[in-house]
């Protein structure tokens, strides 16, 4: 998973290093973007209701139950006052079969199961380039090598510079972080 | 029965949902932050706020709310250095030029900030966009931190606070509120730490944020001249220098430089100056403001 | 001298008990007899069913075995994601609760509507049947509260659970009107729970499968109730209930109440049926 490092307000990128994911248990991430403020509330609510669901249970839920879970309150909080307004991805390892999942989730609470996916403009830029160049069984490396080809060719066509990215990968030993060259350089023809 | 079985089994599990009153208390249990507030009456209280104040779209509108500024805060080896300008205008009417934008969020130094180089413990908070909302919820803030601190026989954390302060304007989002604040303050926990708050709810650690109306001049100065291992005096003068673009550029920015350092025992003030002088100062002796013409 | 300390569920006598729990604990083993027992590939529960008069209707449904949570057939359950909408729905995983009841029915009823809910609700929030301990856990935190907030009396009502869920297969759980529960291999309540439970000590064996479970459990229900054989003079019906949970060959998990005549069957194969009062299946229905 991969999201934009920038933050910005109005005319200005006022923090250029932000991480705009959370871990929500050992084997689960969540990426999140929208409405400022409403993000890091959200995310950091859903994290602590899946923290208290592994304290209270003594088990952890897994990627599918938890982005049903978030979807849940996603729908409930669009039928609310204040609605949150979150687009979330949602990347995780079910901890008994190991099997690898992604979830799409916007923010009018629609949960979609998915191999790829992205938000904002991203999306126009990327999707064609992983429907094109993914399978279901690409390694690591491979997946590594199609997240660079769609970041350089944001870099050549996205007229906002969005600072890099930061890229967690969620393998069965957990949640890591991934070092990932932002500076490369991305020639357009 | 089902009454009786729903009275008797507590709440089991987040999946039933908290009703928005519990969770309100859940939230804002402790420190209670539900203050109660007169609301216009109205169905959209944002719009008709903003129908009310927004003398950009209709310069004769009733309500003219303080705003403009330029304040910046970095952090660097020797400690955080925060600087405002003083101006405050309504509309195009400026309201007051010597304005303090720094405000001391701690119980021992709440008083004034008398130009001393004592340092004063506690934090420092700066005012941007609405003066009125800045000076109320900074002054509730260091009434929880004065409490925190009473509580817990120690000084809160930069963290602890921003987040007390980005959960208020969160709580308040929608209803008009308009700040964009920093939080500055060194800890034993945390080391020096800046927070960005604003009244969108955004909360943001950093090394660096300039905000207000002339943000984008401060910024320019800024970035071009900053690093880590400023000296204080060099970061004090690049403090002042990048205000100075800005009061220099937006008009609704001026009047007198405030420069505050925190370090570990403290705050320090240094100066409210007259921005003139340093102006004059700045472009007869450094050569700087070339566009400006010294001669009649 | 208890007097000053039964009457109140939520009062603790000198000696540090509660009156009206063990009243309940009491009530219950007059109650027919429950038995459950786990198998490496299943679990069964069977139940003795007091049959009070013959005038009773008797055709109506189990009184003594009930299901908690059915199966669901869903495409969010696969955890692998899907690329063809189609294939999702022939994924099927099962999760099953069933449970035997000894104790006042009336009482279960409420708890079994209460389970149910709970069971359908976590469904509802994480599109993933609850694990059985956890249902077994909401089920004890509401006898649990009866208990201790004052003027109720608290569920005369023991349970024993059987599931499945993926974190830990196959499961036997029993609780009882204080709200204790526990995992077992092999268990039972109600009347003469005592003796069925030595007997399940006695014959219980790892490893043992579905089939020979059932067998073992007409065994110890047939010595732990009044009559010797199964099927007793007062009615043509078998006054016991079977219930097992298992898994098919492809691997998919069933529940299955059982029919009057497979537990005639079963009984017939071990011998324990009346022989000369041979019933039709006409009688039976």
């Amino acid at each position: 998973m991969a999201a934009s490092k920038a933050v910005m307000r109005g005319p200005t990128i006022i923090k250029a290093e932000d991480d705009k994911t959370r871990q929500l248990n050992p084997h689960t991430l969540m990426a999140f973007s929208g409405e400022a403020g409403d993000t890091v509330q959200f995310a950091e609510f859903i994290q602590a209701n899946i923290k208290l669901y592994s304290m209270r249970n003594d088990t952890e839920l897994s990627p599918a139950a938890v982005s049903n879970f978030v979807r849940g309150e996603l729908a409930r909080s669009l039928r609310s006052r204040s609605p949150y307004t979150v687009n979330l991805l949602l990347g995780g390892l079910d901890p008994v079969t190991e099997e690898p999942s992604l979830y799409w989730v916007d923010y009018l609470a629609s949960l979609a199961p998915v191999p790829y996916a992205a938000h904002g403009y991203a999306q126009y830029y990327c999707l064609s380039l992983l429907d094109k160049h993914h399978n279901p069984n690409i390694s690591l490396e491979e997946g590594m090598k199609l997240l660079e080809m769609c970041t350089d060719e944001l870099k050549r066509r996205l007229p906002i510079d969005y600072k890099g990215v930061l890229v967690k990968v969620v393998t069965k030993d957990g949640v890591k972080e991934i070092p990932f060259d932002n500076d490369r350089v991305a020639r357009s023809a | 029965m089902d009454k009786l079985v729903a009275q008797y089994s507590r709440p089991q599990h987040q999946n039933d949902f908290y009703s928005e009153a519990e969770q309100q208390e859940l939230t804002e249990g402790m420190p209670p932050l539900s203050l109660k507030f007169a609301l216009p009456p109205v169905d959209n209280r944002a719009a008709f706020l903003r129908a009310m104040t927004d003398d950009h779209a209709n310069p004769s509108c009733p309500i003219k709310i303080a705003h403009g500024t330029t304040t910046l805060a970095f952090r660097f080896q020797g400690g955080i250095i925060v600087c405002t300008d003083s101006r405050a205008t309504a509309g195009n009417w400026i309201a007051s030029q010597t304005v303090k934008k720094v405000i001391p969020v701690s119980r021992l130094s709440r008083g004034e900030d008398k130009p001393s180089n004592e340092p004063t413990p506690g934090l420092l908070g700066t005012m941007a966009g609405g003066a009125a909302d800045c000076q109320y919820w900074l002054r509730y803030l260091s009434q929880q931190c004065t409490l925190h601190e009473i509580r817990h026989k120690r000084r809160i954390t930069v963290a602890a606070a921003s987040k007390i302060l980005a959960n208020l304007t969160y709580s308040y989002k929608g209803y008009g509120l308009s700040m964009g604040t920093m939080l500055a303050g060194v800890t034993p926990q945390e080391g020096p730490a800046l927070y960005y708050i604003d009244s969108d709810g955004t909360r943001l650690p950093g090394n660096m944020f300039c905000v207000g109306s002339g943000q984008t001049f401060a910024y320019g100065v800024l970035d071009a001249n900053y690093k880590y291992d400023l000296t204080e005096q060099e970061a004090l003068d690049l403090g002042r220098r990048a205000i100075l673009a800005a009061m220099h550029r937006d008009a609704y920015s001026g009047g007198f430089i405030n420069c505050y350092h925190v370090k570990e025992e403290g705050w320090v003030h240094h100066g409210f100056d007259d921005m003139n002088p340093i102006f004059w100062k700045t472009k007869l002796d450094r050569g700087e403001f070339s566009n400006v013409t010294s001669e009649l | 001298m208890s007097r000053r300390y039964d009457s109140r569920t939520t009062i603790f006598s000198p000696e540090g008990r509660l009156y009206q729990v063990e009243y309940a604990l009491e009530a219950i083993s007059h109650a027919g007899t429950a038995l459950g027992i786990l198998a490496k590939d299943g679990i069964v529960l069977a139940a003795e069913r007091k049959v009070t008069s013959k005038l009773l209707e008797q055709d109506t449904s189990a009184e003594k075995l009930y299901t908690i949570n059915e199966c669901v057939n869903n495409p969010f359950l696969s955890n692998e994601c899907i690329t063809d909408p189609l294939e999702s729905f022939e994924l099927m995983i099962c999760s099953n609760m069933i449970c035997a009841v000894a104790g006042m029915n009336a009482d279960a009823n409420i708890l079994i509507n209460y389970a149910r809910q709970n069971a359908q609700r976590y469904l509802l929030t994480y599109n993933e049947d609850i694990p059985c301990e956890q249902l077994v856990r909401r089920l004890c935190d509401l006898k649990q509260g009866y208990t201790q907030h004052g003027g109720l009396r608290p569920f005369g009502v023991s349970f024993i659970y059987a599931g499945w869920d993926h974190l830990r297969q196959f499961q036997l759980y029993q609780s009882n009107p204080s709200g204790n529960y526990g995992g077992w291999k092999a268990t039972s309540v109600g009347a003469n729970n005592a003796s069925a439970q030595s007997l399940l000590k006695q014959d219980y064996k790892e490893d043992q499968t579905l089939q020979e479970a059932c067998a073992m459990a007409v065994k110890v229900l047939s010595k732990t109730m009044d009559s010797t054989k199964l099927s007793s003079e007062k009615t043509v019906l078998l006054p016991v209930e079977f219930a097992t949970v298992g898994k098919t060959n492809d691997g998919k998990i069933y529940h299955h109440l059982w029919t009057a005549d497979e537990i005639d069957a079963l009984l017939r194969e071990q011998g324990l049926a009346k022989v000369d009062d041979e019933p039709e299946a006409g009688e039976i229905k």
